[in-house]
């Protein structure tokens, strides 16, 4: 009898093993993502840009220190008081289907862009061109509208001034798709299964320093709980902290005290703020507003929720942000300020409650987060009980990105998250979005008296020559949202990674969203 | 038998247009815009010229029955729309990502009957013993855990800890076993229960003591005599679980990064892809529509007494 129980449990246990084999590869990178590569026609937004990066080229880069540096453009000439600029290419460039890169090319793919502007609104470039022009074979101009002093850092962006062969468009465009994804960049595309992965090889023909790995295969694991155990069996070797909030700080932590594995951060990159809204009816109140800025323990974010990880935030934008070190209101941690700011503005505590009244309407907040951030909810929940520290009732909503995002369009929030975009699109790309109603920055300043002046004002930035006047600028724009306290600086966010001990030349890139791969390599 | 069958098939119609009528009004009741939606799952800022544009593209501007006749006569010409988030037609998606959820499901479904056939065989051999009560307790107990949970963990005891399975992906054989292992859980306490019950009235039947009376051994018995007539009884229900085990793939398939249509459906739901969700709903209740009929059609024919009725 023992014995039948014993082969009973035993045979789907012999079954199972015989399909276990082990997973051997050779110099290629297994790296997981949440996210599938989609489509990575560079032109469009639906692909990652981080493979995006990888296989398409810009014609200038933009370097940590905050400077342009040359890529496809060997050097240009900035003409007309800034109006036209001159770009010399590399002659020794070919697109991976053989396809010559030359001003051709380049006045090709920016024709395309344009034809589908609609598509490019968030950015000011798109609609400051006026014209490209082949100047020779290897010389091309892009004539503004306007003096635009972003033009460089815009057109190193991974999205969507890249270059694609001209071979891959369709009907002379690229905005209903392309026939390959023939870039000049150091990797190929070699094989993708959607949802899966993706195989990216050496471009054999690329002009720069080859990659020193053979292959990177992007492997698709949505649970990010999947991927953490698919580092610590070996079969992945990388999870690079796109957007900043891939791995959660427990994860990273206890990752990291095993000893198995390495790990990285960023410098701070991006704000993550609390945007407060000038429109609705509690928060319109500028005192209400300086009272939740005073209310708030960001330390005790910092080292409570991100373990250090990220470094407090006093200001908008951090102060190494290029026109960002300007001198502006701070609200430094005091619940006493904050609560006399609020008797002040006729919030007053009755005896026995411990919500604040006015009119007989309780102090009470919506406060909506996006439930897909790994750490939005633990913050929210710390604001909830330092807010009620000052007599103020914060109700917390956790919604799926849709319904979230639909709440930030209409407007219909007291408090949500304001993450910028990080370098090298802070500040200029991050403030020029301040005026689209999509955002949750306009809906909040629709409420103050002057939101047409702060419009006007950002315009102004964007096209000025002058780099004292910008400064001046920016510093109105930085000093109107701090005095009215539309913003609660929390945190300045930072890219984590960790990666096997075997992986070597991980580094960052100075957007967040791209991963340089190319400078990776295995110790032998 | 052939009117009824051509009677079952014509009742399908009118559920399967109450149920699509019910799919398309309660997605346009949601406040999202698909417009804005589909712009947005592009990463296309939502400007007020671009949302007017796509709603047109979309057909939004026009009334809403107009809306879901044209719908559903592009349905009938097997015509489900483009996912917003893809861009490419819903049917294609649905048709790549069918195999794989089809594939899990079926491995799900034997490794279930296997499974639980072979502890029911041993429940019965050994019942009203401690080897019985152990077996079901812990068979129960594993069956109560939520199986998102249940799946990690053994990701992390078999895949990570005993190397014994790839964690996630569908790119060998073996990548299917930890996920249909965990997905069988629910259905082997479900099929146990109903293959012991089934089995222990069985060998309350005459033929039973007949086969003791010739002196043949208790398992013989049982694998012989007493399991093939608890697997009519058992039938119904174990069929029934099949569209069932199709649907609720939906959080395993994200845990194991399954390339399957749950995966597809939770994409949908979480970016408000409107045509892939509403496909989504309506082949999910076709299959459940279906394989009632077809477990209606297999009692009728195990069991001839019902076909007088």
């Amino acid at each position: 009898m023992r014995l039948n129980v014993f082969i009973w449990l035993a045979i789907p246990l012999l079954v199972i093993s015989l399909f276990v084999k082990a997973d051997l590869r050779d110099n290629q990178l297994d790296y997981a993502s949440t996210k599938d590569i989609a489509d990575i026609n560079p032109h469009l937004y639906l692909g990652e840009m981080a493979a995006q990066n990888m296989v398409f080229e810009s014609l200038v880069t933009n370097a940590v220190d905050g400077s342009i540096k040359p890529h496809l453009a060997k050097s240009w000439q900035v003409l007309d008081e800034g109006k036209r600029y001159r770009f010399n290419l590399r002659q020794d460039v070919s697109f991976n289907d053989g396809e010559k890169f030359n001003a051709q090319a380049v006045k090709l793919n920016m024709d395309a862009v344009l034809a589908n502007k609609a598509r490019h609104a968030w950015m000011g470039l798109v609609n400051e061109i006026e014209s490209v022009n082949v100047i020779d074979d290897y010389t091309v101009e892009v004539n503004l509208f306007h003096p635009y002093y972003p033009t460089l850092t815009e057109l190193a962006l991974t999205r969507p001034f890249r270059f694609i062969s001209p071979k891959a468009f369709i009907n002379g465009l690229t905005q209903n798709g392309i026939t390959s994804n023939a870039g000049t960049g150091p990797w190929i595309l070699k094989d993708y299964k959607k949802n899966q992965y993706a195989t990216f090889v050496i471009n054999p023909h690329y002009w720069g320093e080859k990659p020193k790995l053979a292959a990177v295969i992007w492997h698709v694991i949505p649970d990010r709980q999947t991927m953490l155990m698919a580092l610590q069996k070996g079969d992945i070797q990388l999870i690079f902290g796109a957007d900043g909030d891939m791995v959660d700080m427990d994860s990273y932590e206890n990752l990291a005290n095993t000893g198995r594995f390495t790990t990285l951060m960023s410098s701070p990159i991006a704000s993550r703020t609390i945007v407060l809204n000038s429109k609705r009816p509690i928060t319109s109140d500028v005192k209400v507003r300086q009272a939740l800025s005073y209310a708030v323990d960001k330390e005790a974010i910092a080292s409570g929720i991100l373990n250090d990880s990220e470094t407090v935030a006093d200001t908008l934008m951090a102060r190494s942000v290029p026109y960002s070190d300007v001198s502006v209101k701070t609200y430094t941690y005091n619940p006493e300020i904050a609560r006399k700011l609020l008797d002040d503005a006729g919030w007053r505590l009755p005896s026995g409650k411990q919500i604040r009244e006015k009119d007989g309407c309780e102090l009470r907040l919506v406060f909506s987060y996006d439930t897909n951030n790994a750490v939005e909810k633990d913050i929210s929940e710390l604001l909830q009980n330092d807010f009620k520290q000052i007599g103020i009732a914060l109700d917390i909503i956790g919604e799926e990105k849709q319904t979230y995002r639909d709440r930030q369009k209409t407007g219909d929030f007291d408090l949500q998250y304001s993450l910028s975009w990080g370098k090298p699109y802070d500040p200029a790309s991050f403030i020029a979005s301040f005026r689209f109603s999509g955002h949750a920055d306009y809906q909040a300043q629709l409420g103050l008296p002057d939101k047409k002046e702060i419009d006007n004002t950002i315009g102004k930035i964007l096209t000025s020559t002058d780099i004292q006047k910008r400064q001046q600028l920016y510093q109105w724009l930085f000093t109107r949202l701090a005095d009215e306290a539309i913003y609660i600086p929390l945190t300045y966010s930072r890219t984590k990674v960790i990666y096997s001990q075997d992986l070597k030349g991980v580094d960052f890139n100075v957007s967040q969203y791209e991963i340089p791969f190319e400078k990776m390599y295995f110790k032998r | 038998m052939k009117n009824y069958i051509i009677h079952r098939m014509l009742m399908m119609i009118p559920l399967m247009l109450l149920i699509s009528f019910i799919a398309f009004l309660l997605l346009n009741l949601v406040p999202s815009n698909p417009a804005e939606v589909a712009l947005r799952v592009g990463n296309i800022v939502p400007t007020d010229e671009a949302i007017a544009l796509m709603q047109q593209e979309l057909g939004l501007d026009k009334p809403f029955l107009i809306r879901y006749f044209h719908w559903l006569w592009q349905i009938l010409h097997l015509d489900f729309g483009r996912s917003f988030i893809f861009r490419t037609p819903v049917l294609t998606e649905i048709l790549n990502a069918l195999p794989a959820t089809l594939y899990l499901a079926a491995a799900t479904f034997i490794l279930s009957l296997v499974i639980s056939f072979s502890i029911a065989f041993l429940c019965v051999l050994t019942r009203n013993t401690w080897v019985d009560k152990v077996i079901r307790c812990i068979t129960f107990t594993l069956m109560a855990l939520p199986n998102y949970w249940l799946g990690l963990l053994l990701i992390w005891v078999f895949a990570v800890y005993f190397d014994l399975f790839p964690v996630s992906g569908m790119l060998s054989f073996n990548s299917v076993l930890l996920p249909a292992i965990t997905l069988s859980f629910v259905y082997i306490g479900t099929y146990l229960r109903l293959m012991r019950g089934a089995m222990l009235n069985q060998l309350q039947q005459p033929y039973v003591f007949y086969a003791r009376a010739r002196g043949l051994p208790e398992s013989r018995i049982i694998l012989k005599h007493v399991l093939p007539n608890a697997l009519h009884t058992t039938l119904v229900s174990i069929g029934l679980s099949i569209p069932s085990l199709i649907a609720g793939t939906v959080v395993i398939e994200n845990i194991f990064a399954w390339p399957g249509i749950g995966r597809l459906c939770v994409a949908a739901i979480l970016g408000r892809d409107y045509p892939m969700i509403q496909a989504y709903i309506l082949l999910i209740a076709l299959l459940f529509l279906v394989f009632n009929f077809l477990i209606d059609l297999l009692q009728l024919k195990l069991n001839p007494s019902l076909r007088r009725h």
